[in-house]
């Protein structure tokens, strides 16, 4: 038992420093897929917080969300976009707008942002500073991807990320919101993400691509 | 103390050929072939070196010199690397400099000589080598000083002595970007995938095997154990900066049988994990070697930079 | 009951219409779930002002709801009425059929009533979303290429700004924990007022959330900068839709800001939440008007025409007075009526001439009497001539602007205003005048004529005399935000 305590107070310092790695490397991918793994890894990462924190605080409600989140957001969503990605038959480039040092280095300056603008916040709410931060950096990498990535795919994944950085950021501040909401906020995003696939294949029949920069039809 | 020191230093260079047979024999095991049998690097030497010199009618003196003393300073790193024990067989403040730039000289007395031999391949395998070395000596020398910063102490000795002491868990930011960096430079300063193929013969994607085609017997024999003891030491320092727990900090027997044995898994653990990564990337183009040097530029940078605002 | 019912309603009706194929009787069947709710909103705004506020678990409907729910019943009545004949126009593919239209429609009115019910800050976002979400699909409906890209822009833009909403709903409830209320009810809108000043103790956490909700449902209510997806998705809606989009949906983004204003004005005063409404609103109001003089697209110059209105009512609501207050509240129900007129008839126009492109229409007022005649009330009456109802609520919010000795913001609104003008009147005359380059008779149909008539009346009788009734309501609306 005692292990297992320690083991999760572990978990929680440990997991920044992976999540900061998961997301140098996805700064650094070439390939969608590779993109979709470390997504994988980043929201199983995040699983395992919430069943740390559900055996610390004795919360049988974190164990619901922690569940929900390895059904959805490890395994559902992931499967949904390997799908999706193997019946459009489109190339497995991510299309990127930088080079993948330019994008590394971006991300690198991301995660040294949100370590100063968690500073003064981490005092006052007296939780841990590493963990805020990561979830700040994932929140601002999530952003970063969907505008440097030029495929719709890859906007998908850039949103999915940043939906994983603010669950991160509730989580490590409140433990979490009330059961309800959180079952309807993923409930919204598994729905989103699914809208997405579908006019992913309307633009894909429509336009014969999936470069995003291209759509500009629209102007003005 | 001092024999265990210098037993393990011994093992080190002895070890080396043995390195290369077993990462070539997984990475066979890999692609579904039988592969070769791992004793083969030695019977490779023993071959060489039982083989005459064979040199080129424009070369100088240098020619024969250069594997001969690249291979001297390469031991001479080999020096300060611990294996089983927290310290090498020398140790002093910033020796970690000092191995960077016994290697880098190696590296430039190979390349001498490779001009030396007056071929066509030789310079171009030699102008390929100065870019990727010059991309990372950067990101080596950053990553290693953020190490040492966190570690507050400037030698290897006692980096490992201070790791040794921190958990497992609370492994700092600053330690996963320098490892980052550092395997991304190990993968390029030891000519693996995707850098450079060790097993390659076609000139368009040769770094090192264009360096060494003009040479032949003994010299040849110096070169390809040098280049395996670079593997080695650089196998060894990660291991040793990163995950040095277990090794021994006295001299009793039983403490260095265990340590040796942790790191005999260790060392199995990173070999075949470098074998998969050989496995399972293509070769960069040459013009994305810089682009994969930059980005272990910018995880050191971040590593630096982080020793400032972590203040841990 | 009465709560539950207009909420439940529209997703039966949803339901219901899906296994008729043929166009009239999934039509009938949309019509009568539709008046059948329109009565139910009513009834719920009627039962408000009766009895007070009704509260069931984590729905709650007070005076502003009220307001709001009324609009929403309108803004329904006359796209229905518009969308009766309107659909023989949308050519019929897989998922572009009527039963799908009125299917898609009512989950979208549901996900809006739901909102405007919501008492807890999260259910209110999962809505948000939820609306989002339904009215994609709709917005992509032609299956054109612009009409997907328009989708997959809104979809892809109202998500990550619904997203940053979460992240300031999540720093609320951490505002809310942290000051002492019970984590079951943090979240609970009612309970956040009435802590008011203990919320002042966490007052970095309570900013830092309303500048993300600000962000977040701003993209939504189409400030500027956010706003980009909003002049394509309203343009290249099916026109019932755009209705829809601009005269309920940015009033139900507006709703949820106006909630937390409430929300951050008790806890640490007027100051910063104001300023940043202020700030969006001048920033919408430039920005939109500068805009609209360059488009050459009928529903584009109307969106952004949108914008423009919702940059008025931030403004409203920025300069604090209760007169400001007042010519919001009142300028979201103007908005709608006229927003709905103008997209209604930019729909005839699109089916008589083919295109929506200016300088492609000409000559209305010799080809197309009816519905010219249409296009000149709404487009007077979204420039902000008297006698139309929209002059009324945006010189109230100027007298509340100038009452506060408030001068560039005045000064700003005017600007707005009249460049605003300047490019409709523009684009109007060369509408009107001029001869028509289409020799086919113009259909327009007797329930589209009810649906622009019906619009009309409102916007031209509120110019000159507000019935008690709605006195009434923006009176209760004003007291929930400033109890």
């Amino acid at each position: 038992m005692g292990i297992i305590n320690i083991a999760a107070g572990r978990v929680i310092s440990s997991s920044a420093v992976l999540i900061f790695l998961t997301l140098l490397l996805l700064a650094a991918s070439k390939r969608v897929s590779t993109c979709i793994n470390l997504f994988v890894i980043q929201s199983a990462i995040i699983a395992a917080q919430v069943f740390a924190i559900g055996y610390l605080h004795r919360a049988t409600e974190a164990y619901i969300v922690g569940s929900l989140v390895v059904l959805i957001k490890v395994i559902a969503i992931p499967y949904a976009l390997y799908s999706l990605t193997r019946r459009l038959r489109t190339s497995r480039d991510v299309k990127a707008s930088l080079s993948p040092a330019r994008s590394v280095f971006i991300a690198a300056a991301l995660i040294f942002v949100s370590f100063s603008a968690v500073q003064s916040y981490a005092k006052d709410l007296h939780v841990a500073r590493d963990p805020l931060a990561a979830a700040v950096a994932i929140i601002l990498t999530g952003c970063f991807l969907m505008v440097s990535r030029n495929k719709a795919l890859m906007q998908i994944l850039g949103l999915l990320i940043l939906e994983n950085g603010i669950f991160m950021a509730a989580l490590i501040t409140t433990f979490g919101m009330p059961l309800v909401i959180e079952i309807g906020v993923v409930f919204d995003l598994v729905m989103g993400v699914l809208l997405m696939g579908v006019f992913t294949f309307r633009i894909r029949d429509t336009f014969d691509h999936l470069d995003v920069s291209k759509l500009r039809k629209l102007r003005g | 103390m001092p024999v265990v020191k210098v037993a393990q230093f011994v093992l080190l260079i002895l070890s080396a050929p043995l390195v290369r047979g077993i990462t070539a024999r997984l990475k066979a095991l890999l692609q579904r072939r039988r592969g070769a049998s791992i004793w083969r690097p030695y019977a490779d030497l023993l071959k060489l070196f039982r083989k005459e010199d064979i040199v080129p009618p424009s070369a100088s003196w240098l020619f024969r010199a250069s594997p001969r003393l690249g291979f001297a300073f390469t031991v001479a790193a080999v020096a300060f690397v611990p294996l089983v024990f927290s310290g090498g067989l020398l140790s002093f403040t910033g020796d970690f400099i000092v191995l960077v730039y016994l290697l880098a000289f190696a590296r430039f007395l190979l390349l001498l000589g490779a001009l030396d031999g007056g071929s066509s391949f030789g310079g171009m395998g030699a102008s390929r080598e100065v870019m990727i070395s010059v991309l990372s000596e950067a990101p080596l020398l950053i990553s290693l000083t953020a190490i040492a910063v966190t570690a507050k102490s400037a030698s290897l000795a006692s980096i490992v002595a201070w790791t040794q002491m921190q958990s497992f868990f609370d492994m700092s930011a600053i330690h996963m970007l320098a490892f980052a960096a550092l395997t991304l430079v190990v993968i390029a300063e030891t000519g693996r995938m995707p850098v450079d193929n060790p097993a390659t013969h076609l000139e368009l994607t040769m770094v090192h095997e264009a360096m060494v085609l003009e040479y032949s017997g003994p010299s040849l024999a110096f070169i390809e154990w040098a280049h395996a003891l670079k593997l080695n030491l650089m196998v060894a320092l990660l291991i040793a900066l990163f995950v040095p727990w277990g090794i021994a900090g006295g001299a009793g027997a039983g403490a260095v049988i265990i340590s040796a044995a942790v790191y005999v898994i260790k060392f199995f653990v990173a070999i075949a994990a470098l074998a998969v990564l050989e496995s399972s990337v293509a070769k960069l183009r040459m013009y994305a070697v810089p682009e994969f040097l930059g980005i272990a530029f910018a995880l050191s940078v971040l590593a630096i930079v982080f020793t400032v605002i972590l203040k841990r | 009951m009465v709560l539950l019912l207009p909420l439940v309603l529209p997703v039966f009706v949803a339901l219901a219409v899906m296994p008729f194929k043929d166009g009239i009787r999934a039509t009938a069947v949309a019509l009568a779930g539709g008046f059948l709710e329109i009565a139910l909103l009513i009834n719920l705004a009627r039962h408000i002002h009766t009895q007070g506020a009704i509260a069931f678990g984590y729905l709650r409907a007070d005076g502003l709801t009220s307001l709001f729910l009324v609009g929403l019943a309108f803004v329904l009545l006359v796209t229905l009425l518009y969308s009766i004949n309107y659909l023989r126009h949308v050519p019929v593919y897989r998922f572009s059929s009527p039963r799908w239209f009125y299917c898609l429609l009512f989950l979208f009115v549901f996900a809006m009533v739901a909102a405007y019910l919501a008492e807890n800050l999260g259910l209110l976002w999962i809505m948000m979303e939820a609306t989002t979400l339904a009215s994609a699909l709709l917005v992509g409906f032609y299956n054109t290429e612009g009409a997907v890209e328009a989708g997959w822009k809104y979809l892809v833009v109202c998500t990550v700004g619904i997203a940053f909403a979460l992240f300031g709903t999540i720093a609320l409830y951490l505002a809310a924990v942290r000051s002492g209320i019970d984590s079951s009810s943090a979240l609970n809108w009612t309970a956040l007022m009435s802590a008011g000043s203990g919320l002042g103790r966490v007052s970095s956490l309570v900013k830092l959330s309303f500048v993300f909700v600000a962000v977040g449902y701003g993209t939504k209510v189409g400030f500027v900068p956010m706003h980009s997806w909003l002049p394509d998705a309203h343009a290249e809606a099916p026109s019932p839709i755009s209705a829809m989009l601009s005269a309920a949906l940015l009033n139900c983004a507006m709703y949820a800001l106006l909630r937390y204003d409430a929300i951050s004005v008790r806890a640490i005063g007027p100051g910063f939440s104001h300023t940043m409404l202020l700030i969006f609103g001048g920033l919408s109001l430039v920005g939109a008007s500068l805009l609209m003089i360059v488009q050459r697209d009928l529903k584009r110059l109307f969106a952004y025409s949108s914008v423009e209105h919702m940059g008025m009512v931030a403004t409203g609501i920025g300069v604090g007075v209760p007169l400001g207050i007042y010519g919001a509240l009142l300028h979201t129900l103007n908005h709608s009526a006229a927003k709905s007129l103008l997209f209604f008839a930019a729909g005839n126009v699109r089916e008589h001439f083919g295109t929506l492109k200016l300088d492609r229409i000409t000559g209305m007022a010799r080809g197309m009497r009816w519905t010219s005649a249409f296009l000149l009330i709404g487009m007077l009456a979204i420039a902000g001539l008297p006698p139309f109802s929209l002059f009324v609520s945006e010189f109230a919010i100027l007298n509340a602007a100038f009452s506060q000795e408030r001068h560039l913001i005045v000064t700003v609104v005017l600007l707005a205003l009249v460049i605003g003008f300047g490019a409709l009147i523009f684009q109007l005359q060369g509408m009107m005048s001029g001869s028509s380059q289409v020799s086919k008779k113009p259909s327009t149909t007797v329930s589209e004529i009810a649906a622009m008539s019906l619009c009309s009346c409102v916007v031209i009788t509120l110019g000159m005399y507000l019935p008690p009734v709605l006195i009434n309501i923006i009176h209760s609306a004003m007291a929930v935000l400033n109890p």
